[in-house]
């Protein structure tokens, strides 16, 4: 156990939180995606999940990115009967994604990103002390 | 007496240990500041009494067996792992997670600079010793 142990799991939690701003950059593209035909369910939005697991080659706890669930959330209907994806009543199915939210969640995950970089600062600077001991 | 033997040199790298599986423990808290359920872990405070009678008692007479063989098995546990308890912050959210991100900040920052007082102890201890044989 060493502080390089510090430095994996920092790595780790990076890893999980770059993976987690992956599926809502997907959200954010897909924000507008429409289904291509008649009446069909456009692109529904992602919930990415992150779970704890204990390495034990590290003999620490780790964090991973889980399986991405779908929102149930029922999808925005707009009154557009012009757009090829519109069902008889004239209306198309626009994904659930609410940028607000999906802007929100990406706060979120760059502050644990940032937090994440600073203890892996604090880490390397502890390191690179024990190593300066042999220059005295 | 060999240099690690020294009680201070000797302290200093157990508390660098401490420090060090301190920020492990921390790096754990933040890593999985996300993780639903998690409960922030922080390592008990180093008793100063009992530390410095290890120190300062030569062979740890007081609480433990003599080892006079190195294939003997010393009753005091290794000083490589200290113990780790659940020391949840003081909020919590919904999801039961309950890492608060700025109370961990704090404490890696304090852990980083422990840890640089006692590298500065330990260079000082050597600078002593060299000023001492005269080099």
């Amino acid at each position: 156990m060493d502080l390089s142990t510090s430095m994996s799991v920092a790595a780790s939690g990076m890893r999980t939180q770059s993976e987690r701003m992956k599926i809502i950059a997907e959200n954010i593209a897909n924000a507008n995606s429409t289904s291509p035909a008649t009446g069909g369910d456009p692109y529904r939005r992602k919930i990415a999940t992150v779970k704890s697991e204990f390495d034990h080659e590290l003999n620490a706890t780790v964090v991973q990115s889980g399986k991405p669930v779908d929102d149930t959330s029922p999808f925005r209907m707009q009154y557009d009967p012009g757009n090829p994806a519109a069902d008889a009543k004239g209306y198309v199915k626009l994904p659930n994604v609410n940028s607000l939210v999906e802007i929100m969640d990406m706060r979120e995950a760059q502050r644990s990103y940032e937090a994440d970089l600073t203890v892996m600062d604090a880490t390397k600077s502890m390191l690179a002390r024990t190593v300066d001991l042999l220059k005295k | 007496m060999n240099l690690p033997e020294i009680p201070l040199l000797s302290m200093l790298k157990e508390r660098m240990g401490w420090l060090n599986q301190r920020q492990n423990v921390l790096s754990q808290n933040v890593a999985n500041v996300d993780t639903p359920g998690y409960t922030a872990r922080d390592l008990k405070p180093v008793d100063f009494e009992r530390a410095l009678r290890n120190a300062t008692s030569s062979n740890n007479f007081s609480n433990s067996l003599m080892i006079t063989n190195p294939r003997h098995i010393t009753l005091a546990r290794d000083t490589g792992s200290f113990d780790a308890q659940n020391t949840p912050d003081i909020e919590s959210n919904p999801s039961g997670n309950s890492v608060s991100l700025e109370q961990e900040m704090i404490k890696v920052s304090d852990t980083q600079v422990q840890f640089q007082a006692a590298t500065n102890l330990y260079a000082k201890a050597i600078g002593m010793m060299k000023t001492a044989i005269g080099r």
